[in-house]
């Protein structure tokens, strides 16, 4: 007879204001929530004030990503100014951006991802002592290591935005910090020896031999070809993660989406001197078929989240956030809204990034296995290595008394949206101004699309979708389902940050559904 | 180096608490040596603030110590030991203490927290920014124990 229980999902640990829930039936994954329990209200309370409020309130949505919310705030006015930052000010604002994701994909992969590596549940795997000697919390070898170097790499925002925390160095039209050569020498120092850890300790190798691993079968043999390859952090998440099945869990819908991001100068060695182009392009994919990125088919669903009910999905210019509670029983479940692509339900992040640049060994990996935990981490893992040269040259590129601003002159009017790529995937401001005043101001994050709830046609989001089939080997500890939803490294919310006593560390309720 | 940080979120009810001491603070004349910071969201991120500081005062709401517009003084250890083991999104001050051992580059600064419950009045966060200023200029609160200053019940 089978047996089926509902797992409340113990992601209280993972981020405070996500909570999972699976159905399980005979130890297998058979549908799975995801719920966004707190209303922020950001975009509300936009409307009504001056046109360029948005560039110090947006950034305050996360204390990861706030200069990725910062230039999103600013490339929608730049929109409705119709202004073009200068090359170096292009330069500046790319670098520090990807200070952010560089920071964050490598804590976000050792001192969480892999911190369920070193878990009771994994004691009796041979690689469980290395994988606690590595990971533990505040005690393993790579956990200090990291959070001693990734300390270093926020210096250079500080150093280009003026100051760290809070630089509010862009604005429509540039920056307002004018690095000097010094500046400019202290970041690539600094950049320098963060790549000589990251070579050394991370991946056992040089960027670019990293980077000349090409498909699945090169993978294999990269990780054999020298013993600093098979012990670096890299060769150890590969074997562990694939040793307890990573690679074979946490698929999803197999659907890409990245807006595409660092816009390149106009004479740059990072990149081809189109107009509009940027480093990493933008596009949608289904399966491994790229499709052109058309931002008119953006769209966010209510039908499932606590908002005021409306008909489909509505595009951001349409879009409305009123909350509202009650609904019909069960039917909604979460403060976050449901964005989909052309009508589809979308991933975004490091994966979708690679997928839809081409990146020949992700295309081979996923042909391979298809999309997985693994994959997915394997590819925020190694995002530094497609960043960290564009960073050098893109510094070793920026002069001296170089122009970082244009005037934008007076913004009165206008629609406008700034689309990117931040830490964890995709993000977009859209904003309407009228009078000088912010009439309208839809954003869409990242983890909105990850952690999506179902939409209108009740299908499920991405996140959701990736849970279900995972076997569960003991749901009194479901860890398994804990490394699918951290692969998409979610981020409801890291903006409150209250000291609380009695905090606890979440627990698992077992129980009928 | 002594150092004042104001941690929290302005934008925030619950967290705002921290920032509202630093617009108090700002406007005063501060004593030679003592450095205000507005700390933001930085958690881990403000950890090369304590690395060159012999004493480093933060102020940030709390939630769970007493009625609100209670404003306390909390030790070091007390703050650390609330740390979730893992790093995330949430991770804050508890963390950045509870880590600061393993991690720190130069001598290990002196470190308070003067915590303050629920969303305070003008009079709590004033209360706050004074306790902030007697500790960081040395007036003895820093070697006392954990200590409700001016517990107010709630309406």
């Amino acid at each position: 007879m089978s047996q089926k229980i509902t797992l409340n999902v113990p992601l209280n640990r993972v981020e405070g204001d996500l909570e999972v829930r699976a159905e399980v039936e005979d130890g297998v994954v058979t549908n799975a929530w995801c719920s966004g329990t707190m209303y922020r209200g950001i975009e509300n309370a936009l409307i009504g004030r001056g046109a360029l409020d948005g560039l110090v309130i947006t950034p305050r949505i996360c204390g990861i990503c706030s200069t990725g919310h910062l230039i999103a705030a600013a490339r929608a006015l730049e929109m409705i100014a119709q202004v073009e930052p200068p090359p170096d000010a292009l330069r500046a604002r790319n670098v520090a951006l990807m200070v952010e994701h560089v920071q964050s994909d490598v804590r976000q992969s050792f001192l969480t991802f892999s911190a369920d590596f070193a878990v009771p549940a994994y004691r009796n795997r041979p690689m469980f002592e290395e994988a606690v000697r590595r990971y533990e919390p505040f005690k393993g070898d790579t956990a200090i290591e990291v959070i001693r170097e990734t300390k270093h790499l926020i210096e250079i925002i500080a150093i280009l935005g003026g100051q760290w925390p809070h630089s509010s160095f862009v604005v429509p039209g540039g920056i307002v910090s004018i690095p000097t050569v010094a500046d400019l020498l202290q970041c690539q120092l600094l950049l320098r020896q963060f790549r000589h850890w990251y070579e050394r300790r991370v991946l056992g190798c040089a960027i670019e031999r990293w980077l000349d691993v090409r498909n699945a079968g090169e993978l294999d043999a990269w990780l054999e070809e020298r013993e600093a390859h098979y012990t670096s952090d890299l060769g150890f998440f590969i074997r562990f993660a694939q040793a307890i099945g990573l690679d074979k869990v946490g698929r999803g819908h197999g659907a890409f989406l990245s807006y595409g991001s660092f816009d390149l100068p106009a004479e740059t060695r990072a990149g081809a001197p189109t107009a509009g182009a940027r480093l990493i392009p933008a596009g949608f994919a289904r399966g491994l078929q790229v499709h052109a990125f058309d931002q008119s088919k953006v769209a966010e669903h209510v039908a499932h989240s606590w908002y005021v009910d409306y008909d489909g999905g509505r595009h951001p210019f349409d879009g409305e956030t009123q909350p509202w509670g009650p609904g019909v029983p069960q039917q909604k479940y979460s403060w976050g809204k449901a964005p989909r692509y052309d009508g589809l339900a979308a991933e975004t992040g490091p994966l979708a990034e690679m997928i839809i640049a081409g990146n020949p060994l992700y295309i081979g990996l996923i042909s391979r296995g298809g999309p997985s935990a693994f994959v997915r981490q394997l590819a925020r893992l190694t995002r530094p290595c497609t960043l960290i040269p564009a960073m050098e040259t893109w510094l070793g590129e920026a002069s001296k008394g170089g122009k970082y601003y244009a005037s934008p002159g007076e913004i009165i009017d206008g629609e406008g949206f700034g689309l990117m790529e931040v830490t964890r995937g995709a993000l977009g401001h859209w904003v309407r101004v009228q009078d000088g005043t912010i009439r309208h101001y839809q954003i869409i994050t990242p983890t909105a699309w990850n952690a999506s709830p179902r939409d209108r046609n009740g299908v499920r989001g991405p996140m959701e979708e990736a849970l279900v089939g995972a076997c569960i080997s003991d749901v009194s500890n479901p860890v398994e389902l804990g490394h699918i939803v951290r692969s998409f490294d979610p981020c409801l919310v890291c903006t409150v940050h209250t000291v609380r006593r009695g905090q606890t560390l979440g627990n698992v309720a077992v129980g009928a559904p | 180096m002594r150092r004042i940080i104001c941690i929290g979120n302005r934008y925030a009810a619950q967290d705002a608490a921290g920032p509202a001491v630093y617009d108090h603070l700002r406007r005063l004349q501060l004593p030679a040596g003592l450095e205000l910071i507005d700390g933001g969201l930085a958690g881990l991120d403000l950890l090369r603030y304590l690395e060159d500081a012999e004493l480093v005062v933060f102020v940030d709401s709390v939630s769970g110590f007493g009625a609100p517009n209670t404003v306390l003084i909390l030790a070091e250890e007390e703050v650390a030991v609330l740390a979730s083991s893992r790093y995330d999104h949430s991770a804050g001050l508890a963390y950045l203490l509870r880590i600061l051992p393993e991690v720190c580059e130069g001598v290990l600064p002196q470190v308070r927290l003067i915590g303050i419950e629920g969303d305070p009045d003008q009079a709590a966060i004033g209360e706050a920014a004074t306790l902030a200023l007697k500790i960081a200029g040395g007036s003895g609160y820093a070697n006392r124990p954990s200590e409700a200053v001016r517990p107010v019940a709630a309406d």
